[in-house]
């Protein structure tokens, strides 16, 4: 099963002063199911479609199993009728003049397999993805929804090695988009194909992927495992798009002339390198600690609003004009307007420079920070509630 | 090799052969090239032969410009733009024109949008009939109507049988019998139908989604048309304008009948009158100043393609048709529709025919009336003893016709889908926009020139050409040269609204290009393929200008025939051919419906 390489790839369209794809270098590995995560017009698509041969590069390379098929130094061009790859596009692009089961089998008769297996494996292929009753219908007797599937079976049936999906799922009802996520992880166990699956999605992206790629303006941010991209952000955009509720933002350089806000808190704590070179500073809702007691390392604070979300709860807490979301999953004991004692954790701290950068703390740092801090509270402590309030239980 | 694309900045020397490395597997490209190639020796050489002739010494002229035949000169152009006789020579023909275009345009396009807007958004009693009889008029050779005209409000200015009002007694003034009046009157019928189709098209396709979208949003009626709808059938009101402006420029048989008997004259009969007194100069410099306005016509088309490729829906989505209450204006607007069918179809058609059973014009008593001239035989009549139905070489004009059109129109059809195809297509813009640009100009050049011009360029052999003179084919390439401008912009547009995802999927699913034609962008594009054809083949089957010069007796098509026999003053006869034409006309417009199985009233009747 190929993998597939880009390396500094990058594609100004006609008329478009600003690349929409900018130096972007990943590998997807044989077998992977990797996510591109990222806002509206940030080039997934784009990507998705260079990959697939649909858009040529401007400049940079594109290599499926070692093989360039893209490559503008090398002057190749490998069309997508002969790249074999599969894609399923953003708005379907079904064809409106065949029924579903001729839009799901065309492929399989342009490979010349056999009728009985033809048909057999378009059976198989509607059943799963529940379009079985559709099979007579054109394109525009469907529903959005129906529709995303028939582009998601035309694919399947073909078996391609590599299947890229452009919001395959984004026009589905949660039960059926659970059911077909399912469907996907399943084909990908066992076929072992490489998937390559755009989302706007954050959660759809964290249960799917082995691996998350995070765009922004055409460039990449961070590429990592789900954990790795929620638990250590590597620039603000990337700490801002992941987690809901958002995190929380502290700006700390603003804070010289206010007498005592969480900023000169957070500051008060931290050691010399991070106080001069962090701008800002990051907080996951769920890592914040609220308790009734006050100790030296606990802001007091009021709870404003009391949002619950369906087995778990967002609370917003005061602290002066600063505002921080807390979220839990177990029911809050406090009621709005009442005054608690709140912890952040400095280990569940993000410190990001002016660039937007996350800050690196050094070995001599942290040990600095711990020994400060292991008067206080103990760090495993934090390091358990931690782990039970994350809302991304770690696939398996 | 990642270490080469890291390194640095492709060359313009690695990016040039990189684009043709991706342009080597867009067939749409050779196709492009193919078919420059092929228009610039069909439509570009003849225009450009015209040209040339305004400033080039005709043989004849030699005496009058004190030069030698073919020699470069100006007296052309002076004679026509600046001498005394400039003024009948050019302004007021050009004068005549313009205010007919403009008139023609303004009136049908008015027409045609409510007609068009009735009976494709509404619940219009009886939609589905008068979505068929509306566009009939548009199957019929404008001269018909022109003829019928004649037959009515022929007044004393001319000879020859009279008119039936005339001989009821009842003196018209010239100014309704012939000129401006009933040349725009006559225009308006005849290319309402065309905004019915173009715009109707458009509404059709329209995703009412959009609207429903605007509604929801609390915009009362009047700001969705006027800000959503209209908008976004802009492009196809303006390509309808344009058609129709530049359609009447080139317009010959009308005002050659309703305008000469006044000496009311247009360009295009100034231009014939110029070849026919065999003035070949000055009718080049009249034929250069219609390609001008041309030109300027053109010029405006591409402008206004840039805008409109800025909105270009996604197509090849089914879209519900949603249809507006009338309530109790239901029956008044079918009133309204049912006085244009009446005034375009039933009563033009009705006269003619009734002229083909009258013995005298005018005259309705029982004993006036004869089949005689449809099935008679032993007429005494000299050169036609049989009615024209049992006559051979009625029925010899009418295979010539089906023949020669049917495969020329088949022809610019699928030319028309290629060119669409190619000019969205294709990497190099260059290509596409040449391709545009030369299959309009056909339009721009009036009928009687462009036959002209084909007839000095293939009447003798040139290099791997046969001389075509005589055969059947020199009619076919005119006719596909002349018919370019339809067949490719209902081509472009049937691309355009495709879009490029269907076919990119097929790429995706691993389908070669044949594939993907074969089976994917045909039939998509059967219905805009079969309009394609459709139209030419009905603009065809009536057109006079190419025939009358093109045509020699063993080509003889229906136009030609009967207008011999109108030279006869068998006007009887000559009438009851031109309701043949109008009638193979219109079997063939239901003859490609059924084949298709779309086409023009496509998607009304469901
Ligand atoms: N054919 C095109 N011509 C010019 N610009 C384009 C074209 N297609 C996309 N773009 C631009 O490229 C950028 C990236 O577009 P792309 O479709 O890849 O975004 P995306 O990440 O898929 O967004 P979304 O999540 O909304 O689908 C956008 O700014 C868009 O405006
Ligand atoms: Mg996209």
């Amino acid at each position: 099963m190929p993998t597939i390489t880009l390396t500094n790839l990058t594609k100004c369209y006609d008329g478009n002063t600003e690349p929409s794809v900018n130096q972007v270098s990943l590998t997807v590995e044989d077998g992977e199911f990797m996510c591109l995560l990222g806002p509206s017009g940030c080039g997934k698509t784009t990507i998705l479609r260079m990959i697939a041969g649909i858009e040529h590069s401007t400049s940079g390379e594109i290599a499926v199993d070692n093989l360039v098929v893209d490559s503008v130094h090398q002057s190749c061009f490998i069309p997508p009728e002969q790249r074999r790859i599969g894609l399923v596009f953003q708005n379907y692009a079904l064809w409106p003049h065949m029924t579903v089961e001729r839009n799901v089998d065309f492929g399989l008769r342009l490979q010349k397999v056999p009728a009985q297996e033809r048909k057999e494996r378009c059976l198989d292929v509607m059943g799963k993805l529940r379009i079985l009753e559709y099979a007579d219908r054109y394109p525009s007797q469907l529903s959005g929804g129906q529709q995303q599937r028939v582009a998601l079976a035309r694919m399947l049936a073909v078996n391609p090695g590599v299947l890229l999906l452009d919001e395959p799922l984004s026009n589905l009802d949660a039960t059926l988009r659970l059911e077909m996520r399912a469907e996907l992880r399943r084909l990908h166990q066992t076929f072992g194909t490489t998937i390559i699956f755009v989302s706007h999605d954050q959660w759809e992206a964290m249960t799917l992927a082995n691996t998350i790629a995070v765009m922004n303006k055409g460039q990449l941010q961070q590429i990592g495992t789900p954990d790795e991209i929620y638990a250590e952000p590597s620039n603000r955009f990337v700490a801002e798009f992941i987690g809901n509720p958002k995190i929380n933002l502290i700006k700390l350089k603003e804070s010289n002339d206010k007498p005592i806000n969480v900023a000169s808190h957070i500051l008060a704590r931290q050691s010399q390198a991070e106080s001069r070179l962090a701008e800002v500073c990051a907080i996951r809702p769920e890592e914040i600690i609220l308790t009734d007691n006050a100790t030296s390392h606990t802001l007091p604070m009021t709870i404003e609003n009391i949002m619950p979300t369906g087995g778990s709860w967002v609370i917003e807490l005061s602290f002066g004009e600063d505002r921080l979301f807390h979220s839990t999953q177990s029911r809050p004991k406090w009621r709005e307007g009442d005054q608690i004692n709140a912890n952040l954790p400095t280990p569940s701290l993000h410190f990001f420079d002016h660039d937007g950068n996350r800050l690196a703390l050094t070995d001599n740092d942290k040990e600095l920070d711990n020994l400060l801090l292991s008067s206080a509270l103990p760090s495993h402590k934090y390091a358990n509630q931690k782990h039970t309030n994350q809302p991304y239980a770690k696939q398996a | 090799m990642l270490t080469a694309a890291e390194q640095k900045k492709p060359t313009l020397w690695q990016r040039a052969r990189h684009l043709f490395a991706v342009a080597r597997h867009e067939p749409a490209n050779l196709i492009g090239l193919v078919l420059a190639i092929f228009f610039a020796y069909l439509i570009l050489a003849p225009v450009l032969s015209i040209l040339v002739d305004s400033f080039i010494v005709q043989s004849g002229d030699e005496a009058r410009t004190h030069q030698d035949e073919g020699s470069f000169t100006l007296y052309y152009i002076v004679r026509t733009l600046y001498s005394r006789i400039s003024e009948i020579l050019l302004w007021q023909p050009l004068y005549n024109t313009l205010a007919i275009a403009a008139g023609t345009v303004v009136f049908s396009m008015s027409i045609g949008v409510v007609l068009a807007w009735l009976v494709n958004r509404t619940n219009m009693a009886g939609r589905a009939w008068f979505a068929t009889a509306l566009i009939v008029p548009f199957m019929l050779p404008t001269w018909t109507f022109a003829l019928a005209w004649t037959t009515i409000f022929k007044n004393r200015t001319v000879g020859g049988q009279p008119g039936w009002l005339e001989s009821l007694g009842i003196t018209t003034s010239n100014s309704v019998a012939y000129g401006y009046f009933p040349i725009v009157f006559i225009l308006v019928l005849h290319y309402t139908p065309l905004v019915i189709l173009i715009v109707g098209n458009a509404l059709r396709r329209l995703d009412t989604q959009m609207e429903d979208s605007a509604r929801v949003l609390g915009a009362p009626s009047r700001t969705i048309a006027f800000s959503i709808v209209l908008p976004l059938i802009r492009p196809a009101l303006m390509s309808a304008a344009l058609l129709i402006f530049a359609d009447c420029i080139g317009e010959f048989a009308v005002p050659y009948i309703l305008g000469l008997p006044v000496r009311y004259d247009t360009l295009a009969t100034g231009l014939y009158r110029a070849l026919d007194t065999r003035q070949n100069g000055v009718a080049a410099v009249i034929a250069a100043v219609i390609m001008i306005i041309g030109v300027i016509t053109l010029l405006i088309d591409v402008r206004m393609m840039k805008e409109a490729r800025r909105f270009v829906t996604v197509g090849g989505k089914g879209n519900m048709d949603r249809l507006r209450k009338l309530g109790r204006m239901r029956l008044p607007a079918s009133g309204f529709v049912g006085a244009f069918v009446l005034i375009g179809v039933v009563l033009p058609l009705l006269t003619l025919f009734l002229s083909t059973i009258m013995i005298l014009p005018g005259r309705f008593t029982l004993e006036n009336f004869t089949f005689d001239y449809w099935i008679g035989s032993n007429l005494d009549t000299v050169a036609l003893s049989k009615g024209i139905l049992l006559t051979p070489e009625f029925w010899q004009a009418a295979w010539n016709t089906i023949v020669i059109v049917g495969s020329s129109s088949m022809i610019s059809g699928v030319l028309g889908l290629l060119v669409g195809y190619a000019v969205l297509r294709c990497s190099f813009k260059g290509v596409g926009s040449f391709l545009r640009q030369i299959t309009f100009l056909p339009y721009l050049v009036p009928g009687i020139a462009f036959a002209a011009a084909f007839l000095s360029l293939f009447a003798v052999a040139r290099g791997p050409i046969p001389a075509l003179y005589g055969t059947p084919f020199i009619l076919i390439i005119a006719l596909v040269a002349e018919k370019m401008p339809f067949a490719s912009r209902s081509g472009i547009a049937a691309m355009t609204q495709l879009g490029k995802e269907p076919e990119e999927a097929a790429r995706i699913a691993g389908a070669n290009w044949f594939s993907r034609m074969g089976k994917i962008v045909i039939p998509i594009q059967a219905g805009p393929l079969a309009t394609g054809i459709l139209l030419p083949f009905i603009s065809g089957i009536k057109g006079v200008s190419l025939f009358i010069i093109l045509a020699i007796p063993s080509t003889d098509v229906l136009t030609t025939y009967s207008l011999r026999l109108l030279d006869y003053n068998y006007d009887q006869a000559a009438n009851a051919v031109v309701l043949m034409i109008a009638l193979i006309a219109w079997l063939g417009t239901v003859l490609i419906q059924k084949i298709s199985g779309t086409g023009l009233a496509q998607g009304l009747e469901n």
